[in-house]
């Protein structure tokens, strides 16, 4: 009993993390063309002093935007990107990684 | 009978009148063209800057590759190359980009048919000797060099540099957009009157703009050896290569017509400029910190203050850190300013030929913004009607091309505008 309950956790938390995490690619690129690719360029191809985001790992993107969400600076357009990650939600941040990972 | 002459001499005075504001303003015609694009070249990385050749040949620099020219059967050659680049029939190992800086602009000398001789701007550590240890002194690292093309326009030979004391910002310092290798300027062009003009930027040092001898925030005029103009007059015991100062960041440099050369000037977070220079002048723009009313400034650099990493009134930012500052008696009134808004004025052109109908012998501009702060987005070209004395204009409209980051906008041979875009293309513009 105590291995089927344990077996029963291990598979909610597995899927409840991993949709936590998977965002949606369609909604990241709706939410992309807003502003994003202003100054990372279309499909997230980097242009000028603004880097390259597309193929990035999805960790690695939910990594920065939340840490410039929180108003960290992490290099000199920092100021740029906080202004910018402030108001995304989590479903954002995922869908975002999501859809620049994808590219 | 009075009344007929008195019809015919308003009628003789209309006509004078229309055709004198023609032969002013090139308004030649009252047609709306219509405008087509097409891309030339595309896959780029970051191309800042082309330069012609009346038979077509396109000569272009991406920012951190190196300088190619495109002939007019399409072929591409790499000619010279910066650090780290490859594919390049030659390169330079002192050449170099960080985030703004790199290779950025070029010119083809006037006489390049006897001379075969071209001009480019770029990062250079060539130059550093003893400063570039902080930012707070001198580094000289941005450079204009001068080569000759080989007769198969294949390669390149003979550099020579004939600019070597452009200042560059070696470290990141506390500011929005604070990353080395800012504000550089870096347009070079040629003039009507055959010398050689230069912008530079300001590099994020608050001395640099009203400053007599560093060589940033200003607009050069020089020979193709890299020395002063004669006719230039700047103040006493200004460096005699300048011929205005004063300046923020001029990306942007074009003659019009009647040989006024106008400069279109990326402003801070609440302005950008359109200027008709004129010599020995200054700009107005002052970041220093402890004058105009300042007092100090992160990392001694009032450029983006006050409250410098949050939103404020932009009427209120203007006049704290104005771009054209008053209290300059020589100071130049700019043709246009973008009224609170900085949405990043790249370069400038004027519309040459009747094709461009009512749009002829205006200025075209790139407007590169990046919407933040409740700035609205740039990703255009804007066209503008400027006045023939050159203290405002008369109309601005969008030119309907693609939402790109226009970088450059230079006139073709063809009479086609080209414009580079930070995405990597090279479009040209044609109008019917």
């Amino acid at each position: 009993m105590k291995s089927l309950v344990f077996g029963f956790l291990s598979i909610f938390i597995t899927v409840y993390a991993s949709s936590a995490t998977s965002g949606d690619i369609a909604a990241g690129e709706t939410r992309y063309g807003v502003n994003c690719f202003i100054c990372h360029g279309q499909a997230g191809k980097g242009m000028a002093s603004y880097p390259k985001l597309a193929g990035k790992e999805v960790a690695y993107l939910i990594d920065k935007l939340e840490t410039y969400r929180a108003g960290t600076r992490i290099g000199p357009n920092s100021d740029l990107m906080i202004m910018n990650a402030e108001p995304l939600s989590d479903e954002e941040i995922a869908n975002l990684a999501a859809y620049l990972s994808s590219l | 009978m009075i009344n007929k002459y008195l019809a015919l001499m308003v009628s003789a005075v209309a006509i004078f009148a229309t055709s004198a504001n023609a032969g002013h303003h090139g308004h030649k015609s009252a047609v709306v063209p219509t405008i087509t694009q097409e891309a030339v070249l595309t896959g780029l990385e970051n191309p800042w800057d082309v330069a012609f050749l009346n038979d077509g040949t396109m000569f272009f620099t991406e920012k951190c590759k190196g300088f190619s020219v495109r002939m007019p059967n399409g072929d591409v050659h790499a000619l010279y190359g910066m650090k780290d680049s490859s594919g390049y029939a030659d390169m330079g190992s002192d050449l170099h980009c960080s985030n703004q800086a790199g290779m950025l602009g070029l010119a083809v000398d006037p006489d390049f048919a006897n001379n075969h001789r071209i001009y480019v701007a770029s990062a250079s550590t060539k130059y550093h000797g003893n400063g570039c240890k902080t930012n707070f002194e001198r580094c000289d690292g941005n450079i204009v060099m001068r080569f000759e093309v080989s007769k198969d326009m294949k390669s390149v030979s003979g550099r020579t540099d004939i600019v070597q004391d452009i200042q560059f910002k070696p470290f990141e310092s506390n500011h929005p957009f604070g990353g080395n290798g800012a504000h550089n300027g870096n347009r070079p062009t040629f003039g009507p009157d055959g010398a050689l003009w230069i912008t530079t930027g300001d590099r994020h040092r608050g001395v640099c703009p009203q400053s007599p001898t560093l060589i940033c925030g200003k607009v050069l005029r020089i020979d193709t050896d890299g020395n002063a103009h004669p006719g230039n007059n700047p103040p006493k015991g200004y460096d005699k290569r300048i011929y205005t100062y004063g300046h923020r960041n001029v990306q942007g440099i074009a003659f019009r017509a009647d040989g006024e050369v106008f400069t279109a000037e990326h402003g801070p977070w609440h302005n950008d400029e359109l200027t008709m220079l004129s010599n020995g002048k200054n700009g107005g723009w002052d970041p220093q910190q402890n004058v105009g009313g300042r007092g100090d400034c992160p990392d001694e650099y009032c450029g983006y203050m006050p409250n410098q990493k949050k939103g404020v009134i932009p009427a209120v930012r203007a006049a704290y850190m104005p771009m054209s500052d008053t209290r300059f008696p020589d100071l130049m009134k700019p043709a246009w300013q973008n009224n609170g808004y900085s949405q990043g004025t790249s370069s400038i052109a004027f519309l040459e030929g009747s094709q461009w109908g009512m749009y002829e012998g205006r200025a075209v501009v790139g407007i590169m913004g990046i919407a933040f702060g409740g700035t609205p987005a740039g990703m255009r070209l804007d066209v503008y009607d400027i006045a023939q004395n050159g203290e405002s204009i008369r109309s601005v409209i969008h030119l309907p091309v693609e939402t790109k980051r226009y970088r450059g906008v230079t006139m073709g041979p063809d009479g086609a505008l080209y414009a580079n875009t930070d995405e990597g293309e090279i479009y040209k513009i044609t109008a019917k």
